[in-house]
């Protein structure tokens, strides 16, 4: 599992790839920390190439949203494979997120 | 819905009923009273009727009676007075040339006879030429009893003219002239009877005049009434009035002049008739309208004199109006004493009336709550016709509208949650704590697994505010439908029965019914249920079903009905009920049920598969183990040849019960393994996650809420609620100590996938 941050275009970009499981989601969680500091930019979180999330991957997201919403950032998904986006819709988690 | 429609129709079309019932009653209560007082009227009127006739027969006899006998003591009278005048006269005859002598005589029939007070012969003109013209020898009786003679005829007394001279001597014979008022000699109302003299040649010559006073006539008529008010008259041949209670008029006036005035011009044809000497009766009224009967008769004789009787009409009838009027008193008193019976009686009526129909509205509420309170049990059969491992049949008859019985079940993560009870009593109230029984075992069950932790919730609901000291005995059952072990608690319901080898009640420790007593501690027991084994549940309404001798049915009944079920291989539910509810039909042969009969058959009917695939791993409690269980599901998913999709189902499913079961069952800072095993058969891939940690339930976690919004989610409780999502079935048991979780996934679904 790898996590990248990226600044483009004033947006801030996590790219994931790989499986966002448990074991992986406590790495990752100290990798998207960069994004805490986000105010003034839209935050994208690329996942053409996750192939896998459970439930620890979605509790990081959606700790991501809650720390932008307050400062008006938006959060957009990008990239996500149809059997993701069905555990996504499954949960809910589709209504909280802008797919891009 | 179309049943209360229904209902309130009913209540509508039954209040028009009433009404017109009511109405209908009161017009027939008034058709009573009317036709009562119209008999009773007219029967009084025929009898009034009739005895009117007959007062007024009894009247004229009487007054018929009354009038003979007053005529013939007038007669009486005049013929003494005649016939002392006539014995007289021939005495006179022979002394008439001696007129002194022929006064003697006259002062002798004067003193023979009381009623005569004067006596005189008047003669013809000139028959003394040396006394005149006239003259008229007269003798009367004076008030102290002496006699007083003198000569009367005069010029001014030209007694040749008057009417009693003149009439008798023309008559020949004995004349008794109208009725006057004597001013010359007696002073005195008089009546003179005279007779002519003959000389001996036989010539008329002179006329003996005798005088009756007619004051002893009026006693005479007014001796004595026939009513106290009636009174008699008596008029002579010219309508003079000679006797009546208002002396003024008498011998003053005529009675045709008394009566000119009066508006009853019948008087006239009355005073014509006794003028002309006719008898009859007339009724008359007087000026003030007052009804007055007149009965008249002639006095015999030559007087021409009549007389009448006059009785009020008021008079005649008083006794009989008294009697009438009082009689009308009674009926009145009757009529309103039988309005006021009638009164209450409709009143009573009405009212039975209104329990009557606000009975058939409590009815109709009833059958609303029967309805409802079938609709709480199961009532589909089979319930579950998809599922191979379970075959249930129920069936409830209760004795009144509504029943104090429950029965229910259903299947939660692979569990069949089931119970049977009975409230104590019957009826409304029963039925209002079974209903409340029912939806607590749905609530506590949906959380809770073991039945003794459910029905001790329950008992501290129900036991909370029971003032009514209702109780219920329950038997709660959680039958593991992958295993076959069934849990169970009793709350001293009667044992159920299991039909398998043999027949045998189910062993049961003795907990209090739920309901009596807070903080009981309800002991839950197990048992191991073998496949094709029947549960055999009722409430004591079949033990005790009665027939028409009292004849209970008995637990002896119930174990010959379920061994001849099984002898002929019928313990399937619905054939092994329907034997018992046969029975139990011909035994109380039609007698009334007297309580609620409920019986639950749930057999056990799993199959079992040949397994294919068994593969298992152990795990310590680390979550960054989880690649490895990752490697281990691909690989069985593999192995099944699921597509990529459902292998990330199952990778997800895994990861977050395993990942669950290391968090929970092992407390931070302890160790211990987590054992998973794969095993597939032909219809499904069951995971088993096995782990030797603390007692813990993920099945017992409430749902997550997906649609909240991201500030109100939650961070937690996504992990089983992915579980649910990813699996067919979730299924946790406690057993020997050990945390089982199993995971089900039927294979022919994900091939459709």
């Amino acid at each position: 599992m790898k996590t990248t941050i990226q600044e483009q275009d004033g947006n801030l970009v996590a790219i994931f790839e790989g499986r966002l499981d448990t074991a992986a989601a406590p790495q990752c969680e100290q990798d998207l920390k960069p994004l805490n500091d986000c105010a003034g930019h839209d935050i994208v979180l690329d996942c053409t190439a996750l192939d896998y999330i459970s439930s620890s991957g979605l509790r990081l997201f959606l700790g991501v949203l809650k720390n932008a919403k307050p400062k008006g950032s938006h959060v957009f998904i990008t990239g996500m494979n149809a059997d993701l986006r069905n555990v996504f819709t499954m949960t809910g988690f589709i209504n909280l997120f802008e797919f891009k | 819905m179309c049943s209360n429609m229904k209902a309130l129709d009913l209540q509508m079309s039954q209040k028009q009923f009433t009404s017109w019932r009511k109405s209908l009653q009161r017009r027939s209560t008034l058709a009573i009273i009317i036709t009562a007082a119209v008999l009773i009227e007219t029967t009084a009127v025929v009898q009034y009727l009739f005895a009117r006739k007959g007062i007024r027969e009894e009247v004229q006899h009487r007054a018929q009676s009354e009038l003979h006998a007053k005529s013939l003591e007038i007669r009486k009278l005049m013929v003494e007075v005649e016939a002392s005048v006539k014995n007289m006269a021939w005495v006179i005859e022979q002394n008439l040339q001696h007129p002194d002598s022929a006064l003697g005589v006259c002062r002798h029939l004067l003193q023979n006879t009381p009623s005569i007070t004067g006596c005189g012969i008047a003669f013809e003109a000139n028959y003394f030429p040396q006394y005149g013209r006239w003259y008229e020898p007269y003798i009367v009786r004076q008030a102290d009893g002496r006699f007083k003679y003198s000569q009367i005829g005069s010029a001014s007394h030209d007694y040749l003219q008057s009417e009693w001279f003149v009439k008798t001597k023309e008559k020949n014979g004995g004349y008794w002239s109208e009725p006057y008022y004597d001013d010359a000699g007696a002073r005195m109302m008089l009546c003179t009877y005279t007779f002519p003299l003959h000389d001996t040649r036989g010539r008329t010559v002179a006329v003996l005049g005798a005088d009756v006073s007619l004051d002893w006539l009026g006693k005479v008529i007014n001796a004595k009434q026939i009513y106290p008010s009636s009174y008699n008259m008596m008029i002579s041949r010219e309508g003079q009035i000679m006797a009546c209670p208002i002396e003024s008029l008498v011998l003053r006036t005529n009675i045709q002049q008394a009566t000119e005035k009066m508006k009853d011009t019948s008087v006239n044809s009355i005073n014509r008739n006794m003028m002309a000497g006719r008898k009859g009766q007339t009724v008359v009224r007087d000026d003030k309208g007052q009804k007055n009967y007149v009965f008249y008769a002639p006095v015999e004789g030559e007087t021409g004199w009549s007389m009448a009787v006059v009785c009020s009409d008021r008079e005649i009838y008083y006794g009989l109006r008294q009697v009438g009027f009082n009689l009308l008193m009674l009926m009145l008193v009757g009529l309103a004493l039988m309005g006021y019976i009638v009164w209450r009686m409709i009143r009573a009526f009405n009212r039975y009336q209104e329990l009557n129909t606000s009975k058939v509205s409590m009815e109709n509420e009833l059958n609303i709550a029967s309805h409802i309170q079938m609709a709480m049990l199961p009532k589909i059969y089979p319930p579950y016709p998809d599922r191979k491992d379970i075959d249930i049949y129920g069936l409830q008859k209760p004795a009144k509208a509504v029943g104090g019985d429950i029965y229910d079940f259903y299947i939660r993560d692979e569990k069949l949650f089931f119970c049977i009870g009975d409230v104590s009593g019957k009826g409304v109230p029963a039925s209002l704590v079974m209903a409340v029984t029912r939806t607590l075992f749905r609530v506590v069950s949906g959380h809770e697994s073991a039945p003794d932790r459910i029905v001790a919730q329950i008992n501290e609901t129900i036991t909370e505010g029971n003032e009514s000291n209702m109780f219920v005995t329950l038997f709660v059952g959680a039958l593991d439908l992958p295993t076959g072990r069934l849990r169970y608690c009793n709350a001293g319901h009667d044992a159920p029965l299991l039909v398998g080898d043999g027949v045998g009640a189910l062993p049961c420790v003795s907990n209090i019914p739920v309901g009596i007593m807070s903080d009981w501690k309800f002991q839950g027991q197990e048992t191991l249920v073998l496949p094709q084994t029947t549960i055999f549940l009722y409430t004591d309404g079949l033990t005790e079903a009665e027939n028409d001798s009292h004849g209970q049915f008995g637990m002896q009944r119930v174990l010959e009905q379920t061994q001849q079920s099984l002898a002929a291989h019928e313990q399937a539910s619905t054939l092994l009920l329907n034997r018992m509810n046969r029975a139990v039909s011909d035994f109380v042969n039609g007698a009334e049920q007297s309580d609620d009969l409920t019986m639950l058959a749930i057999q056990y009917t799993k199959q079992q598969q040949e397994v294919r695939l068994r593969k298992a791993i152990t795990l310590p409690n680390d979550v960054q183990t989880v690649p490895q269980l990752s490697a281990f599901v691909d690989e069985v998913c593999e192995a099944l040849a699921f597509d990529m999709s459902v292998t990330m189902q199952m990778n997800l499913a895994l990861e977050e019960a395993v990942v669950n079961v290391m968090n929970y069952a092992y407390p931070a800072g302890t160790q211990g393994d987590v054992h998973i095993e794969a095993q597939a058969n032909d219809v499904r891939l069951k995971f088993t996650i096995v782990d030797d940690g603390v007692p813990f339930d993920p099945t017992a976690k409430e749902e997550i809420d997906t649609t909240l919004s991201a500030e109100e989610r939650p961070i937690g409780g996504l992990g089983i609620f992915l579980v649910r999502e990813m699996m067919d079935s979730i299924n946790y048991e406690r057993v020997n100590g050990q945390n089982v979780l199993t995971l089900r996934k039927k294979l022919a679904e994900t091939a459709e996938n």
